[in-house]
Order: C-alpha cells, then structure tokens, then sequence
C-alpha cells in the first residue's frame, strides 16, 4: 500500500511545483498590473478628496481671515479651528489662527502654535515679532530681544526694509520700556543707518534718541528732519530740548523760538524757551559782555539766590533743608554788604565767590527743597553748565 | 528555505529536450529557481502586500473623511441635532449591517489577526475587510469613539491573507502572511513604520527571526510609502524640542507614569467587565446597542465636550497647544474613557488605539497642567506632556512597552522627548502589569472563547536554565592519561557510578564503573584511560545555557559536565537525566 502510494504523492507534488514555478511570476505580473490600476484609482480619489478639502478649508480660512481684520477675534479663531480640520499642518491655518488668538487674549495657546510655526520656519518675520511680543509680555526680556532680532533680520512679504525699520523700532520702544537705554542707543544708531530721507521718520527717531537720553543723535536726527521739513514744528521743538539739555542753549532757544512761532499752543516749549531766554540773560560767564552788565547779573543773582534761600527756610520746608541753612545763610549774609555793582566791577575774584555761593546754594536747596523754576532754574542750569571750570 | 521550489527547479530542468535549448531553458530555470524560492518569494510578496495595504489604508482614510463631513458638517462647532443624529442612526445601521452582513467585522481587528496566526493558519475572509472598511468607516466618521488604526491593521492582514491563499503558499507561510499585512496596515494609518513593526513582533507574532522581520519591514515600508504620497509625509503632531532645565524635573513625568498607569487600569478593567454583560443581554438588544452608545456620546457632546467623538486627533493637537484648561483636560479624559467603553463594548467595529491616545495625551496635559499650576518653573510644554501621556496610556492599556517609546518618537519626529517618554511609560507599564495581570488583548480573547498565546505571559515566563539543576561534582574527576588500571582503582573507592574523564589539552569524556572493569577484563588495564574511550569526547554545557538543552543530551551520557566559559577545563558541577526531570517536575509544582 505504502509502495504504491509514494509515486503518486511523488508525481503530484512534481506536478505542484512545475504549477508554483509557473504560477509565480504570472501572479506577481497580475498583483503588479492590479497594484497600477488600484493606485490610479485611489490616485483619482486621492485628487477628489483633496480638492474638496481644500476648499472647504479654504472657504473657512478665508471668512477667518476677513474677521480677523475686522477684530472679530472670537469668530476668527472658530473659523481657523474649522479650516485646520481640512489641513492640520497648514502653516498660513495656524500662524493666522495664532494671530486671532493673539486678538483674544489667549496667549498661551497662541504661543504653542508659534513656537512649532517657529521650528518649522525659524526665518519667518511675522512668527518671530509675535513670539517676541508674548515673551515680551511674560517678562522673558532675553527671549523677547532674541526673537525681535530674528524678526529683525528675518524674511518678510511685501515691502521687506519697511517692515524691519517697523519691528526695530518696536525693539526701542520695548527696550525704553524697559529701561535699557544703552540697548535702546544702540539700535537707534543701526536703525539711523538704514533711515533714508524721510522727516517724520527722522524725527520719531529724534524722538527716541530723546527718551534714550541720547541727545547728540537726537539733534542730529532733528537737524535732518529739518534739513528736509524747516517748519516742521515737533521737529523745531525736539531739536530745541535737545539742544537744551547739552546746554547749547544759544541754538536751543533759535529751535525753540521757531517752534512755538510754528505752534503757538506749544506751551511746554513757550516754557522752555523761557528757561533758556534766562539762562542765556543770567549767565555771568558769558563771553562778550561788558563788566558792567556781569556785574549787574551776579548782583541780580545773589539776590535771586537769597530770595531762594529764605522761602527754603519757612516752617513748611523740610527737617534737612533747615538743617543745612543755618550755614548757606550765614555765608551769604556775611558776603551780601560787598556785593554791589561796584565792588564786582573793582574785584573780578568776588564774582567768582559770589557765583559760587549762588551755585552752592541753588544746588542745595534744589535738592532739600523741590525741583527749581524760574530764575533759580536758570542759575541751576547755568552752575551745571560751568561745573568744570 | 522552502525545499519545493528548489526540487520544482530540478525536476524542470531533467526535461529531456535538445541540448542548446535546454542550455538556455536551463538558465533561466536556474533564475526563476533562485528568485521564486519560497522565502525570496514571500519578500517580494510583502512588498505588494504593504502596496496594497497601504492604498486600502488611504482609501479608508478618505472613507471616515467623507463620512465625517456628510455626518457630522465642516465647521469646528457642530449642530446639536447633527450631534444627537448622526452617532444614533450610524449605530443603527452598524448593528444591522454586523449582525447580518459582516459578522466578524466587531471588535478592534487585533485579535482576529493573532486568531489568524495561531489558529486559523492565516486564513481571514475578504468580507471580513470589507465589512470593517464599511462599518468602522461610519462609525469614526458619526463620532463614536474609536480609532482607524486597529482596523487598518485587520484590514491590512486581511489584503495579506487573500494573497497568500492565491499565491499557494505553504502552511507555514500562510500563518504569517497575516502579521506582515497587519504591520502593513498598522504602519500606514500611523505613519510610522517602526512602531508598527515592533508591535506586530511585540504583540502578534511574539519572536524575531530574520525571515520574519525582513518580511514585516518591507510590507511596513511600502505601506507608509504608499501613505507618504497620498496624505503626505508630515508627523502626526508637532511639539518643540524639549530641554530639560534640570534632571529632578524627570520626577514631574514620573507622577504622570503612575497616574497613567492608574488610568490604563480603570479603563482595562472597564472594558473587561462591561464587555461580556452586554453581550449577554438578549440578540435583540444588540440591533440597538451601538445605535444608544451614539445617542449616549452626543449627548456628551453636545454637553460641552464634542472634542470626545471620533478617533480624536484634532482635539489632541489642540491639546497640546494648550487650548484648554488643565481641569478641563482631566474631564475630556474622564469622558473619553466613558465614551470608549460606549463604543467598544457594544460591538461598534472600530479600534482602540486612537482613544487610548486620546486619553493619554488629555491626561498628560492635565498632569502637566496642574504640575505648572504648582511649580511654575517646570520647563515642559503642554505638548510634550501630552505627548508623554500618550506613550504612557499606550504602555498602560495596550501593554507594548517597546512599541509605546518609538510610536511617541514617531507620531512626534521628535527624539528629545526619549527619557521623560521612557521613565514614565515603564512606570505605567509596572503599575499596569501589578493591578491588572492580564492585558486586555488577552483578556478580550478569553472572553470570546480563544486560547490565544499571550505575548506579555510568554516574555515574563522563567526560563529554566542549567545552573538551576546541576549539582555539584560527587566523585572523583578521572583524567585521560591515566592506565585503565589506575582510573579503575580511583572509581572503586568511590560510591559513584560514572566518573568524568578530562581529556588533554582541552575536553571531556564520561566512562562507567562497569566500562572500567570491562576494559580490565579485556586486558587493557596498562592502556591509557583516553585511548580506550569509544568516542573522542562528549558534549559540554555552561552554567547559562536553557535546560531545554541539556535536555537534548542527558538522555545518551550517564552525566555531563558543566563548564565555566572563561576555561572549559574548570569544572562547575555535573548535570544528569535525573537532576533535569527532577528539576522540570518541581518547576512544574510551582
């Protein structure tokens, strides 16, 4: 039985495996033409389902998109949620969805998407100025100065210079926000560079360098704007305070004169002009004037000074300022029976005495006894002015 | 190797026919012989196999899309009435189209294809994928709360297995046709092929082989390739690189390991214990079943948490945008859960992978969330908590350890994420394992009447090995250059009854008292012990090798000796027939 059965089990499995052998490559000829075919059908599927998609987000993206420029930020945010289900991972979906939520208040969540907008284009300028605005607003200044350099440096659509000049000059605000004034010096002298001819735009830059503390440039940069724009009053005034406080009180009250000419509501440089008209009239020092005149100034002076000194002595004044009077006081009583117009005239080392006692009693009471206007403003000024000497 | 194709390709070429002919006829028979053997063929076959998976793959995607939108509408806020409806009348018709139609289509797919492996000897039914194309399809586009990645899998495995059957390949093949289409399947819908591959060797096919793993790597690839091109290469989510300021912060991710693992459990168990109840109730409850889990899962949303339909993915990625609040999180986790075992217990064809990242990620961002709300300072995102959380509930629930650290690196692109993913995943694994020893793959087989084998029992099983049997040398150790006479007094003093013999320079051979004094009889006492030995020398085992093998030896040698590695002539004890039995038995008691 066993004899009998081998041969046939034999012939049929040769049978078997001549049929495998033959059987194999037609197979994967079939699977190989089907596996085509399948692809080009679900190719023309694949087309359908992504159009339609498309579309749809599309259509979602751009109703997200008219309400975010119409500040409807909560409508904004629904929309672009609806437009990222079609497309996930679209980068104008999210960044655009970033900026509603921005709109909306809720940070955090908007940070998330710009943190991943940013890995995937860390060159973008619009990512970088929003990450830097919310790292700005946590207080996270290192984070915040890195991301608007990168937005500074970065790629932008449209009009690209203008859009770097732009997110510069919020750096400076953020950095005088913040009281980094050396920071905020810096890059004003870079963005200074790249400014062009424009007088708004120089004397915004003025006006910056004005809150910098940094008033060379600021002059500088108000002289341009005026070079281009002479009558440009907020110019005229800006160029005067800055001049004002280098104490080039000579141009500062041309500047200042111009600019309350140009604007006669300008009361604050009307004041300042003031200031410097009598700084200019009070200074003994000044070059060009008759021995006469400086010694009708020192008189006028000391006389100032002491009027300074007795309203610094009244009950209201402080516990200090009474503490340190009782010496000022005693000294310019002492130097007051030689201070006439004679006796300056005869003795040019008293003027500098006087001077000096006038100075030393202006700082003083300045100090213990309220900011100075008026004439002991003047003399302030005017003692700041020859510190040196 | 497949010795049929090979024999095939000789027989062919005994033809008899003329010489220059047969020349040629010869070589090419050679090449086919040489291309067409079995396991060269089966690598070829998975790359058509990963093809055609990956396209049905696609065009399921594109199905639940389409789905989606007719169901559910195109906006973020969906209609209340659309969200009471639409899971309600899906859940209707599932139930109809399952009971009557597609009755193998229920469940996730994972187990039907490891039924496939072990029992029916890869043989799935065509309609089987057809039914859960269909019915999963309409059940994730209504928004029930399941995932398109386990039916994939089954879908993939079920392309695989309708090939191998036209293709007539071998027993032995067929059986793991159905994992390498499973991988196929798997690695498309998550777009990551090294998770996919791991979880089918992790938890489908149990062992690495060569043959094996070239097949499941190459279906696995051509699949993702096929995904790649159709619904383009970007990673599921995105999250930025994570820097851990501080190694203590690890601690933080640790805390989300524990509550994760907690949560694996209580939604295992869920699932163990409302499963069998329902379908104990009557036949005719099960037409309505799905139909009320969709109402239920509507309500839900339309409750406030619509983020819980689906597979989820969108209200991940919010997530881990840190849309919402960490209280909130916690709850969407909470209800998912619920909405899940909905789902799945009442027999809605759909997978679990996709909730079970759903809950993962809503609980690592609530974790992290709370954690931020006590230390400020911790320097993780939302996202790479959430993240964490997904890996940790996958460690958890599913069990697939290996699989849970490379799906995070995968659905990621993002390999800085690796330690908080490994520490708290393994934690969550422990946890899982302590609270619920049976994984819920295992326990969802049992409950349906199968004896699959359990992957997790096979990788914890003790493994025997010969230092637990082998005892320590008794008698005297005989050396071969010793007389016959003298190796024949040395035994006598001794009680023993076989004796070692060290062969030089290196070796060992065995030799009986009875040999000894046979040999004397003989009159070969002055011959050296070593020349009389009938075999040149035996077998030697080490301390470490698996008892399996002194098995295969103790049968034919009175006693073997067992060797240190370092110097095979330092002896570390001897083993034989008996110790082994003996040793088997007692590991048997335990």
């Amino acid at each position: 039985m066993l004899a009998t059965q081998e041969p046939k089990t034999s012939a049929a499995r040769r049978m078997d495996l001549r049929l495998y052998i033959k059987q194999q490559p037609v197979m994967l000829a079939l699977l190989a033409v089907f596996g085509v075919l399948f692809f080009l059908g679900v190719a023309g599927l694949s087309r359908a389902y992504h159009a339609q998609r498309d579309a749809l987000g599309n259509r979602w993206f751009n109703r997200g998109v008219e309400d975010l420029r119409t500040r409807r930020y909560d409508r904004a945010v629904t929309e672009f949620r609806s437009a990222l289900l079609f497309s996930r991972d679209n980068y104008d979906y999210q960044l655009n969805l970033a900026e509603a939520l921005i709109g909306l208040g809720q940070t955090n969540e908007s940070y998330s998407y710009l943190v991943n907008l940013w890995e995937r284009e860390p060159e973008n300028g619009l990512v970088n100025l929003e990450l830097a605005r919310i790292a700005a607003q946590r207080g996270q200044t290192e984070q915040a100065q890195r991301y608007y350099h990168n937005a500074i440096y970065a790629v932008w659509p449209g009009d690209q210079e203008a859009k770097r000049r732009e997110t510069r000059l919020e750096l400076i605000e953020y950095l005088l926000s913040i009281n980094a004034k050396a920071q905020a010096q810096a890059e004003l002298i870079a963005l200074e560079e790249n400014l062009g001819e424009d007088p708004a735009l120089q004397r915004d830059v003025g006006d910056l360098f004005l809150r910098a503390q940094d008033y060379e440039h600021a002059l500088a940069a108000y002289r341009v704007s005026l070079k281009l724009d002479r009558h440009n009053a907020a110019a005229l005034a800006g160029a005067g305070w800055a001049a004002f406080q280098l104490g080039r009180y000579s141009p500062a009250e041309r500047y200042l004169q111009a600019a309350v000419t140009e604007n006669r509501n300008d009361a604050q440089s009307a004041e300042r002009l003031k200031t410097t008209q009598l700084v200019l009239r009070m200074d003994p020092f000044r070059l060009q004037i008759s021995a006469v005149e400086r010694a009708r100034i020192v008189v006028e002076a000391f006389a100032s000074a002491g009027r300074r000194l007795s309203s610094c002595a009244t009950p209201k004044s402080s516990a200090e300022a009474t503490a340190l009077q009782p010496s000022l006081a005693d000294d310019w009583a002492k130097m007051k029976p030689r201070i006439s117009e004679q006796e300056l005239r005869r003795n040019p080392d008293l003027v500098e005495q006087a001077m000096g006692l006038v100075f030393e009693i202006e700082r003083q009471t300045s100090a213990t006894c309220g900011t100075a206007t008026g004439e002991d403003l003047a003399l302030l000024l005017i003692s700041k002015l020859h510190e040196g000497n | 190797m497949n010795s049929q194709a090979g024999v095939a390709a000789d027989v062919a070429m005994t033809i008899d026919r003329p010489v220059a002919a047969r020349t040629i006829n010869g070589r090419s028979k050679a090449l086919l012989k040489s291309v067409f053997r079995e396991d060269r063929f089966f690598l070829i076959l998975s790359v058509f196999i990963g093809i055609y998976s990956g396209l049905a793959v696609v065009c399921f995607r594109f199905a639940i899309g389409w789905c989606r939108l007719y169901l559910l509408g195109t906006g973020a806020v969906l209609s209340p009435t659309r969200l009471l409806l639409a899971p309600t009348l899906a859940g209707l018709v599932i139930a109809v189209l399952v009971i009557h139609v597609f009755p193998l289509a229920r469940g996730s797919g994972v187990n039907q294809t490891k039924a496939a492996l072990y029992i029916y000897n890869g043989f799935i039914p065509f309609r089987t994928a057809i039914g859960k194309f269909i019915t999963a399809a309409l059940a994730i586009g209504s928004g029930h709360s399941l995932g398109p990645e386990d039916p994939s899998l089954q879908i993939g495995a079920c392309i695989a297995s309708v090939m191998g059957r036209q293709m007539r390949l071998s027993r032995d093949r067929m059986r793991l046709i159905a994992p390498v289409g499973a991988a196929a399947g798997l690695a498309a819908a998550f777009n990551a092929p090294i998770s996919a591959v791991l979880f089918v060797i992790e938890e489908v096919i149990g062992r690495w082989t060569a043959g094996i793993l070239g097949s499941v790597v190459l279906s696995a690839v051509s699949s993702v390739v096929v995904m790649r091109w159709f619904l383009g290469s970007e990673s599921l989510f995105r999250i930025p690189a994570v820097q851990m300021e501080r190694p203590s912060e690890l601690i933080a991710y640790a805390i989300l390991g524990i509550v994760g693992g907690v949560a694996s459990v209580a939604f295992s168990m869920g699932i163990a214990t409302l499963r069998p109840k329902f379908k104990a109730l009557p036949l005719w409850t099960q037409y309505f079943q799905p139909g009320l889990a969709g109402l239920l899962i509507g309500i839900i949303a339309w409750l406030g948490a619509p983020q819980v339909m689906g597979a989820g993915y969108e209200a991940m990625d919010e997530a881990m945008h840190g849309r919402f609040t960490w209280q909130f999180l916690a709850v969407l986790a909470g209800l998912k859960i619920v909405a899940t075992l909905l789902s799945f217990v009442s027999g809605t064809p759909g997978g679990m992978f996709a909730p079970t990242l759903f809950i993962g990620a809503m609980l690592g961002a609530a974790v992290g969330g709370a954690e931020h709300a006590v230390l400020p300072h911790l320097s993780g995102s939302p996202g790479t908590y959430a993240l964490v959380g997904m890996g940790v509930l996958f460690a958890g629930f599913l069990r697939a350890p290996m699989t849970s650290v490379f799906m995070v690196l995968e659905v990621s692109g993002n390999y800085s994420i690796i330690l908080p993913v490994i520490v708290a995943n393994t934690i969550a694994y422990v946890i899982s394992r302590g609270l619920q020893p049976i994984p819920i793959f295992d326990a969802l087989t049992r409950q349906d009447g199968l004896e699959l084998p359990s992957m997790e029992e096979q990788r914890e099983e003790g493994i025997l090995r010969v230092e637990d049997a082998m005892r320590p040398v008794e008698g005297p150790v005989l050396d071969a250059q010793q007389t016959v006479e003298q190796a024949l007094q040395t035994s006598e003093a001794s009680s023993a009854e076989g004796f070692l013999v060290r062969l030089s320079p290196s070796g060992w051979n065995v030799v009986t008292k009875q040999q000894l004094r046979k040999m004397k009889e003989e009159r070969k006492g002055e011959a050296s012990l070593g020349s009389q030995l009938p075999i040149l020398q035996i077998p030697v085992l080490h301390p470490d090798h698996p008892l399996e093998m002194a098995l295969r030896y103790v049968e034919r040698w009175p006693l073997l000796p067992v060797v240190s590695r370092a110097d095979f002539r330092q002896l570390e004890g001897v083993i034989t027939e008996r110790d082994v039995l003996e040793r088997y038995r007692e590991f048997g008691e335990s």
